[in-house]
Parts: structure tokens; sequence; C-alpha cells
């Protein structure tokens, strides 16, 4: 048996969470949360290639916090198995020898569970390498989940042990530390979305949202691409410090957007009767790092017309998309990561990043409650990542 | 008979004295010893204006009448400080009316037909229809409006601007093309300060942004010790060279006019009178408009304190060739501003009032007040600065976070973006300034709306170069702290605080010179 | 500092309260206003504002006044002093306005002219009084100017104001007292010219009073008569009229003399000082050069009415 956070099927209280959505955070970290601490089974290896794996970190993303607090949209419902274990930026042990890795090799998870991991056969997308794109997440050994952490059957970051298959593992490089290492995954998101966003050299970019999201995407962009002047938005002191040190040029607080970015780009600003303003010329690639209905609007507004616009972060709905007809915008979907390719790039910028003191909190999971709230507002408490230790928790 | 001014050392029968800040004022008691200078009283204005004006067009310094200047069939044209003068504005008629009408009359007389009216606003806004109205009268603005020939001048214009030529220290000149093709350009000036005038008309007033880089930099702006004394100041050295260059190829008559001290209307006389002398009246006149801007919704303050028109009376009316007329006016301008203070102090005090020549009918911006305390006030000597080398400078004002977006939008951007980068002239001169100067949309919106251009930010910055230059510390008292952090500046809530702040850099017990401005004054320090 | 707690009432009468003290300490309410040493140069000399007194005469002031007097300066002087008038027939003999002109020693002179004259004349009277005593203070020059009918005269010489001629031009008697200050030891002192030229200049009667006694009653740096009741006799006398062409110099010891005469009469018979006076030696109402004590001692015994003959002696 293990300790476990488990997130359960529960309509009123998925009714009161998207009631109260973020505005009353301390409900749903407290009487109305979604999640429960349990005692429950250790997950199995099913078959061939899969693995034990006892987490050490496991950090709290911005999609697990939209799911207990009942923003992400209803999409997703569908391919995800309850009760389910969250967490799926995690760096463990295994425990077992998988294939040629060795138990006791520390690993980090792709969480995606693809078609190699369900053991069906390969679909289109996977075969072309762009795992996070697989069209077969719903069948196959393993219960319906899009990753590791939203499945029924292999339990989560969140837990004190999970099952991962071999197309997941990825071996963590010596001397990579722990807290560097559960940043491995966000960063590999990251990589990605850089790869995705295809800035034509010295293009501008505005990257909306200065969380984990934000900040790892300015700086795989400042990495691994040409980028020329990236700006920050950023709402919070330390969001700006760590912006700037992962290679922003600058950094603009929220109502600030218009008027900077037109000073940037010597674009004309225009005021329309309602709604926000808005830029004829602009950035040539825009991230959306929030997910927000603001923030997306605002960076529909501020890209240059045929720019890119590229979501990174969960989008909310209900964004005022006349911007991307009249202006020719293309519009991005960053999912995951495709590939060990992205891993490779990840570890190494893990390794020679700033990332010190990126993981701002640690908590056992007893202490799950104030880790979610700590995790929900990490910006203005100057924390990029909060995770679970679940070290201390067994 | 109006006394001249002096310098009040205070004592402890000194009554607390007024500082102005921003849209209201305080009353603060200074520290014994402290000296307060106190401009001139307001000297009694020309009984009739009108006839000195037409003594003055039919009797020209060193020129021959106007009447014999003009003739059938020549274009003439007459252009006219805007509206960043005088401050604040003037009560209804506005000098420029009265002289331009005369001007005009006589030209009708003469039978000319082609006139056109220019508002000589070098970088500024253009002036809006209310303030051509203001400015010239319904009369004027009738006549020449509908038709497009009185407009604001547009250093943007390339079709409207004509190359003079490049003076002996490679300083090009460019102005406006009417003015330059005219056979007769009539300036008319306000010299509300020593720095106004002469050469500064029509080589800056109308010059296009080529040529006001010349003069308008932080190296020049540095070098201006000061700019009230143009024979001192590197900036006005420039401008003189090329109004010299500019006067062999246009003929100018300049028409210059001094106002006196009379600054505030009623009920508010009592900022004009010296403290010790306030009557009851003024005293519950003074309690009631602090009290009232104590309760005032902000919105309300700004009206009360932007419909202030000035009850100016005229000193002087000079007309003919520039430099013999300006000679005239700066005896005028120092005859009611000059006050003569012995020796520096280790700390200067200055109140920042609502108003300066760059926020008429809108908010002052922090960029604005400090251009104001550190350039126009710090600025306002003759000799050496009222502050030591490496003193202090303690200014009062509100510097609200907040800008105009209509006229200002340039400013915003310099303050987000520019002064988080450097506060350093020169840095950000060479980092900043060009692509501020031709971002298109800052262009177009001074060509078309009423924005100031968008170096104009710029300008104001170097002008305080000098007095941040020159000493080691400034505090604010009673200001937006975010606002001030940002300029490189600190704050305080008191004068007490703000004391203490310095006292690093001037000591426990430092001599403190207050200027009592406005009414303007200009300290003669000997 | 959020804005409702900017705007809150109870700070708003906080800070108005703080700045009226302020206000009232630094420009020193009630008291004298003074200037910082350093502007003193700087200050204008003081120009003699003339304390307006036009309201003191319009008929709604003139009836409250004639209540006061009546109601309430007449008894009150009455019952602190016992007032002994003669000679108001003289004043059947003249219509106004006449100048009223009497030696001073105490500032109960004013009241007892003011009581002592009939009713019709006494609201036609108004009193010349020291601008720089009376007319010092706003709230004394109103209070005088409301009870007595004061107008500032400036008695340190300089011009004399245009106040007195302007109202004698109205029709207004006026008292003057030509020494200018009340008396030290109660002797009369030297007579000023002003009251001759106003005579002169404007035509009209000098109507001399001697007063006696209100020295004993309640002499200089007294603020109440003495107790008592002390008898106070105030005596007028036959008008004189300067002579057509009469320069104010030559008229003046005339006006001098009247007042001498007045005394003499008071203490002695209307016929004794007749005939003194035309023999020409009337006392000198300025006394005998003696030590200080005798001459205070003189004039501070009660004044006896001139020799009360019996009728069957």
């Amino acid at each position: 048996m293990m300790l476990a956070l488990e997130m359960y099927r529960s309509l009123p209280r998925y009714i009161a969470a998207r009631a109260v959505g973020g505005r009353i955070p301390g409900v749903l970290t407290g009487p109305a949360a979604p999640v429960r601490l349990v005692s429950r089974e250790e997950p199995r290896p099913t078959g061939a290639g899969w693995a034990r794996v006892k987490p050490i970190l496991s950090g709290i993303c911005g999609s697990d916090l939209g799911a207990l607090f009942g923003q992400t949209s209803l999409y997703f419902s569908a391919l995800v198995s309850m009760p389910f274990v969250p967490g799926h930026e995690v760096v463990g042990v295994l425990e077992d020898d998988c294939e040629d890795l060795p138990k006791g090799t520390r690993v980090v998870l792709d969480p995606v569970l693809a078609c190699a991991a369900r053991g069906v056969e390969r679909c289109e997308s996977c075969a072309g390498g762009h795992t996070n794109r697989c069209d077969r997440i719903t069948v196959g050994h393993v219960s319906p989940g899009l990753q590791t952490g939203y499945c029924a059957d292999t339990g989560g970051g969140w837990g004190g042990q999970l099952i991962a298959h071999r197309s997941q593992l990825h071996a963590v490089p010596e001397g990579l530390s722990d807290e560097r290492a559960v940043l491995v995954e966000p960063l590999a998101c990251a990589v990605h979305t850089a790869r995705r966003a295809q800035v034509p050299d010295g293009g501008s970019v505005l990257v909306s949202g200065a969380g984990a999201v934000g900040l790892f995407a300015t700086l795989a962009m400042r990495e691994l691409t040409n980028a020329g002047r990236i700006s920050v938005v950023a709402k919070h002191p330390r969001q700006r410090e760590l912006a700037k040190a992962f290679g922003a040029s600058d950094v603009l607080a929220p109502d600030e957007v218009p008027a900077r970015v037109r000073r940037a780009t010597q674009a004309f600003r225009l005021a329309p009767e309602r709604g926000g303003e808005f830029l004829l010329g602009g950035v040539d690639v825009a991230i959306d790092a929030v997910g927000s209905k603001d923030s997306l609007g605002s960076v529909l507004r501020v890209t240059k017309a045929g720019g890119r616009v590229v979501l990174s972060g969960m989008p909310a709905t209900g964004a005022d998309l006349s911007p991307v007809w009249f202006r020719e915008l293309d519009i991005t979907g960053t999912y995951a990561t495709a590939g060990r390719e992205a891993f490779q790039t990840a570890f190494e910028l893990a390794a020679s990043a700033p990332l010190d003191g990126v993981v701002g909190g640690r908590y056992p999971l007893y202490r799950w409650r104030e880790a979610l709230d700590h995790a929900h507002s990490a910006g203005r408490l100057g924390t990029v990542k909060v995770a679970f230790d679940l070290r201390s928790s067994r | 008979m109006s006394r001249p001014g002096f310098v009040l050392e205070v004592d402890d029968r000194t009554p607390p004295l007024i500082v102005h800040e921003g849209e209201g004022f305080r009353l603060e008691k200074f520290p014994t010893g402290t000296r307060v200078v106190y401009s001139p009283e307001s000297l009694p204005g020309l009984r009739d204006v009108d006839g000195a004006i037409r003594q003055a067009l039919d009797n020209p310094e060193n020129s021959e009448p106007l009447r014999a200047l003009l003739r059938p069939g020549m274009k003439l044209t007459i252009a006219f400080d805007d509206v960043s003068l005088p401050l604040p504005p003037m009560r209804r008629p506005d000098i420029r009316q009265r002289i331009i009408e005369q001007v005009l009359t006589m030209a009708a007389e003469a039978g000319v037909d082609d006139v056109q009216i220019i508002a000589a606003l070098a970088l500024h806004r253009r002036m809006m229809p209310s303030e051509l109205q203001h400015a010239l009268g319904e009369r004027v603005y009738r006549s020449f409006a509908p038709d497009g020939l009185l407009y604001n001048h547009d250093a943007e214009d390339p079709d409207n601007l004509a190359f003079i030529g490049t003076t002996d220290q490679g300083e090009e000149v460019e102005i406006n093309k009417r003015a330059a093709e005219s056979d007769l350009l009539v300036y008319v000036n306000i010299n509300i300060v020593p720095m106004d005038g002469g050469h500064k008309s029509v080589p800056i007033g109308l010059a296009s942004y080529r040529s006001l880089r010349h003069h308008h930099n932080s190296h020049t702006m540095v070098h201006s010790r000061s700019f009230m004394d143009h024979t001192k100041s590197a900036m006005h050295h420039s401008a003189w060279r090329m109004g010299r260059l500019l006067k062999d190829h246009v003929k100018i008559f300049t028409v210059e006019t001094t106002l006196n001290n009379n600054v505030f209307p009623a009920p508010y006389e009592f900022l004009n009178k010296r403290e010790w002398e306030w009557s009851v009246r003024d005293q519950a006149s003074m309690l009631a408009a602090r009290r009232g801007l104590a309760i005032a919704p902000s919105k309300l303050k700004r009206r009360i304190f932007q419909n202030v028109q000035a009850p100016y009376g005229i000193t002087g009316v000079h007309a003919g060739e520039t430099e013999a007329v300006h000679e005239k006016t700066l005896a005028n301008v120092f005859r009611q501003q000059a006050v003569e203070v012995q020796g520096q102090s280790d700390v200067l005090i200055m109140g920042v009032p609502y108003l300066g020549p760059y926020n008429v009918n809108a908010v002052m911006n922090p960029i604005l007040a400090t251009c104001m305390g550190l350039g126009y006030f710090f600025n306002s000597y003759r000799g050496q600065p009222l502050v030591r080398k490496g003193g202090a400078v303690i200014l009062y004002h509100p510097v609200p976070y907040e800008f105009s977006q209509l006229h200002h939008p340039s400013y915003v951007d310099f303050f987000e973006e520019v002064l988080a980068e450097s506060t350093d002239p020169a840095t950000i001169e060479e980092r900043f300034e060009k692509q501020y100067a031709t971002d298109p949309w800052y262009i177009h919106l001074y060509r078309t709306s009423y924005a100031y251009h968008g170096v104009h930010p710029f300008y104001m910055w170097y002008w305080a170069a000098h007095a941040m230059d020159h000493v080691g510390d400034v505090v604010w008292v009673g200001a937006d702290r975010r606002a001030v952090q940002r300029m490189g500046f600190r704050a305080a809530s008191t004068l007490a605080d703000a004391l203490e702040m310095v006292s690093g850099t001037v000591g426990r017990s430092p001599s403190i010179t207050y200027t009592h401005n406005p009414p303007h004054l200009v300290a003669d320090v000997r | 500092m959020s804005p409702s707690s900017n705007k809150s009432p109870v700070r708003f009468v906080k800070e108005t309260v703080q700045e009226v003290r302020m206000v009232a300490r630094g420009w020193r309410w009630g008291r004298r206003p003074l200037v910082p040493r350093s502007a003193e140069p700087f200050q204008p000399a003081k120009q003699p504002t003339v304390f307006p007194t036009a309201w003191a005469r319009t008929p709604i002031a003139n009836a409250v006044r004639d209540v006061v007097q009546r109601v309430g300066l007449g008894p009150l002087l009455r019952s602190t002093v016992t007032p002994q008038v003669a000679g108001l027939d003289v004043l059947t003999k003249v219509k106004g306005p006449v100048l009223f002109v009497a030696n001073h020693t105490s500032h109960l002179d004013t009241p007892l002219i003011l009581c002592s004259l009939p009713d019709e004349w006494r609201r036609r009277t108004a009193v010349a009084a020291a601008a720089d005593y009376f007319f010092d203070t706003w709230w004394r020059a109103s209070g005088s100017a409301m009870v007595f009918n004061t107008f500032p005269i400036e008695r340190r010489g300089g011009t004399l104001s245009a106040t007195p001629g302007d109202l004698l031009d109205e029709g207004w008697s006026v008292v003057v007292f030509p020494e200018g200050t009340r008396s030290v030891d109660g002797w009369v002192s030297r007579f000023r010219m002003g009251a001759a030229w106003l005579a002169v200049e404007h035509n009209v009667p000098v109507i001399p009073i001697g007063i006696r006694g209100s020295y004993a009653a309640m002499p200089r740096g007294r603020g109440w008569p003495r107790p008592g009741r002390l008898p106070v006799r105030v005596r007028f006398g036959e008008p004189i009229w300067p002579a057509e062409g009469e320069a104010p110099r030559a008229f003046a010891p005339k006006i001098r003399d009247g007042v001498a005469r007045l005394l003499d009469e008071d203490a002695t018979t209307w016929w004794d000082a007749t005939r003194r006076a035309v023999r020409g030696d009337t006392p000198d109402p300025t006394g005998e050069p003696v030590a200080s004590w005798r001459r205070i001692w003189a004039q501070t015994a009660p004044p006896v009415e001139g020799r009360r003959r019996g009728a069957w002696k």
C-alpha cells in the first residue's frame, strides 16, 4: 500500500470548483478539494517494458491546478480515467530493471502514454516520431489517459509509486541534481514550444506570462533560436528578475503590453470603441504562456499581420478571434514534447541554465493542502515551481 | 510702487510659507535661518497697451517702421509663440491677439493679400482650435483658420520645410518653407522668462527636427549655465548662430512682449503676496482653498487649476530687429524677475506648481515635473546655481504616476522603457533618441493629433541634465515613491524627512535656500 | 493610503483643526502681526489707515446709539458720579452745527458732555478721538464709534484729517478737546490750533465747556470712577464766533480764554468771573508753577460750586 493524492469524480465538487474557480482558492484546497490523500494499492507493471518508479520529486504543473480548480475544458474529460493520481513532472528511481536501464537508475518521465506504452500498433503520428500527437491514447493495455498522471492504472507523481514504460523513461545524467531534474519535463515542453514557434532570425517575441511555462519558454527561445528582442509580460518582481536572467530583453507589466510592444516594434496603435487597444504591426511571434482569456486576447492584438501566436498554456475559451482572421495570424498549439531529442536538449538546459532556487517549495504529501495553495499563488510568492517531496512522505 | 525682490531669512517671527506642489500647495515651517528668495512685486502694467503696440510698430528698434515694410503683392507670414506661453494662460485678450490684430490692420491698409499665420511650436503639440482662438482672438481665427491660412507649424512635413544652409559650426538650418519664402516674417513673442525670445523664436520655433537636434541635445544642455542667460547658454549660442544665418535669407520683424508677475487671479491673490502681509481675508481664503482641495476629487482639482487665467499686465512691447529688440526685452524681464542672492547654499528647495510649458490642459507627468523642477526652476539663475556643487535639491510635487495619452504618448514609453534602462542623459541619447525621434507612430500623432513629438521627452530629460550633473542628491517631498524611484530620485513625506535623507550629503545643519516661485524669479547669485 | 481613509470625514476635520491652529499660530491671531526681521527694510511705511466710521452715523446706528446712551451710558454715568450741569441755555441761542471745545482731564469728559446735552443736540454730535488710541484696534474703534459716535483724528500734528470738517459741513456738531490729551495733573495744558482752524474754516461758533472734578473722580490711569459718586461739574459758555477774516492763530486764544473763564466762573460766580475777565486777570487755568503734589492736591479736591449765597445772608 502506498500513500497517494487521488483525484476522484465528484460532481458537486466539480461544480463548486467551476463556480468558485480561482477566486476563493482556500475553499478548493480546503473543504471542497476534488483530491484526497488515500492509501491505495500500488500500481503493478502490466507487461513487457513496464517498470516501477519511485518518485523523488514531483512538480505541480499549471494544468494540474487547472484540473483541480475546474478551469480545464470538459473536452479532456474523455481522455482521462478516474480516479487517478496526478503528477507528470517526475524525477524518480527505477525499482526494477527496465530493458537497458538497471534498477536504481534515476529517471525522468516523458508522461505521454502513446502507442508504444499502450502496446498497440503505432499510429501515424507515433510512426512519424510525434508521440505527443498520438491518436491511441484511450485504448490498449492501460486505461484511457493522455499522460501518466491522468490515467487510473499507471499511478502518478503525487503518489509513492508509479509504473512507467521504457518508452517514457529518460535516464538522468550523473551530476544533475534532483531539483534540476524535476524541471526537465517542463523544460522539454519549452524546447518543443521554441521549435514550434519558428521564430525568424532576429524576430521579435512576446511571451505573455512569467510562470514556469513562460519563463522556460523564454529560456528555450533565447538558447535555441535566433530571436531578437524577447519581451516577457510579468506581474511579480521575482518573475521580472528571473525573466531577465533567462534571457528576456525587457519585462513588461500586463497593462503596458500594447504601449511597450508598440514602442519596440514601432507599430501603430488603435483604440476601438470597446475592448482593448490593438496594434497594426507588432511582434513576429507571441507566446501565450498563461492560458487565460485576457492573455490570449492581448497577444492576439499585438502580433503583426502574418505573425504566429503559440498557445503554450492550456487555453481558455472566449478570446476575441477577430485579429486571427483579419491579420491572418497563425495559431500554433504546443503540447508536451515530441520524442527523445527534446529531452536531450532539456537535460543540457537543465544543467547549464540558472535554475537554482527555481523549485521554491517542497512539501511532503501529507501537507498537500499547503502545497497546492502555494502553487496556486506561486507567482505572487516569488516561486516558480512547487514540488512534492515524495521521499519524506513515505 | 512695487517693491524689489529680496531674500528673507526665516526667523521666529516668520509665519509658515506657501510651497506649491502640483495641484495644490502646502504651508511649510522652514528651519530658522533658511533663505527664502522672493521675486520683485508685480510691476505696474502699461496703461495703454494698444498705444504701446502702435508705438513699437511705428518706431521699431533698428528697423524701418512696419508700415514701410508692407506693400501690395507681398508674401507676409506672421508666426507666434504657441500654447506653452504664457503660464498660466493669459486672461483675454491675449497680447498676441492685440499685436497681430494691429499688424493685420496695417497689412490690410497696405493692400497685402497673401498672409499666413503660423503657430511656431517646433516639436510641441499642435494647438487646438479653442487654444488658437484664445491666443489670437475670434476675429483673426475666423478670418484665417477656415481657409487654412492659420495653422500649426509641422516640423515633420518634408514638403513644407526649406533648407537654408549650415552655420560655420556645421549646424543645419531648416525652417518652415512658407516662412522662409516670405517677403516679411513677423514674429510675435511672449517673453515670460529670459530664456525665451531673441533668436530662439524663429530658428527654433519654426525649425525641423533635423535642425533642432544641433542645440537640443544632452551636450549643449549640460553646458548651458544657464538657459536664463543666453550669453552663457550653449543652446542659445547655437540658436544665435542660426539666427544670424537666417537673417540674411529672410526679413524678420520681431515683436517681443513682457509680462508682469500678476499671476494669480481672485480668489487666489494671496499666492502673489508675501505671507506675513496676509490679511485675515487672505488667511481665510488660503484655509478655504486648502480645505476645499483636500476634499475635491482630483478631476475637479485639475479643472480648477487648469482654468486659472492670469490677469497679467504688459510691462513692455518692443519691435524691430531681433537682437536689438531682445536686449530691451531682457531688461524688462530682469526688472520684473531678478533678485540678488549672496552666495550658494547646501540645499535648494523648490515647489513645483501644477503647470509647466508642456502640460497646458493636461496632467504634469513625472518627467515634466522633473523638467520643471530641475530644468526650469533650477536653471533660473545667472552667475552660478543657488545650490553648491554636490549639494542637495528638495522638490515638492506629488509626481503622480500619470500621463496624458493624448498629449504625451512618447512620455509614457520613455518613462517605462528608457528610464528603466538608464537615467544618464548621454546614455539615453545614444541608445534611444534616434528610435524615438523616427518612430512613425509618434510622428503621426505629432502631425495629426495633439501629441508632443516622440523626441520631446528626451529634451525634457536633457534639460534636467545640468542640475543632475551639479547636485548630489534629489529628494521629492510628497511624491509617488514608485514614480520618482524610476527617475533615480528618492521620495520623502515631509521636509524634515527629506533633510534627514540628504544629511549624508550636506550634513546635519546645512544652509538652505527656498525659491518662492511662482511668481517667476531669476536669482542673480553673487 | 487608501482613498477612503484619505477622504474620511474624521480625518478631514482633524486636518482642518490642525491647519487652522497652524495659521492661528503663524499669523498670531488676536495679536499684532509681525514682520520677519530680514523683511523689515522692504516693508512699506505703514500707511495711516483711516478707520471708516461713516457707518456709525447711519440712521440705524444713530437709533441704536440713542438707546445705548439713554438707557446705558446715562444711568451708568449718574450711578458712578454726580454730574452737575450749568449754562445749557446757550444752546437755545445758536443753531447747530457748533464746535464744542472743552478742557480734558478724564475719560469721563466725553460721556459727561454727551449726557449733558439735550437729546436733539446729543443726537447730532460726534466726538473727535485720538486715532492712535481709540482707533488702534478694530474692536475698540468700532465700540467707541458706536457708543460715542467718535471719529479718528491724528493728534501728532501732520495733516488734519478731512473728517471733522466734513461732519461740520454735514450739520454734525463736533466735540473737540484741543489739548489733544488728558491732563496729567488736572490743570489745563496748551491748546492746539485744530479747533480754531476748524471754526474759522467752516465758520461755525465755538461753545466752550469747562469741566471740573472729573480729574478728581477718575484721573488718568483709573479704569473706573472713584467710589462715592463724586460731583463733576460741566458748564457751557457763550458761543464764540470767529470774526470775518480772522486768522485761526488770532482766534485760538479766544477759545482758550472762553474755557478759562468758564472754569473761573464755575469756581466763583458769573459776575466775579466777568469782572475779572474784563480786567484781564482771569486765573490762568494752567495753574501756578508750584510743586506738582500741590497742583494735584488742588485738583483732587471735589469741586465746590461757586460761593453759594443764601437768599438772606
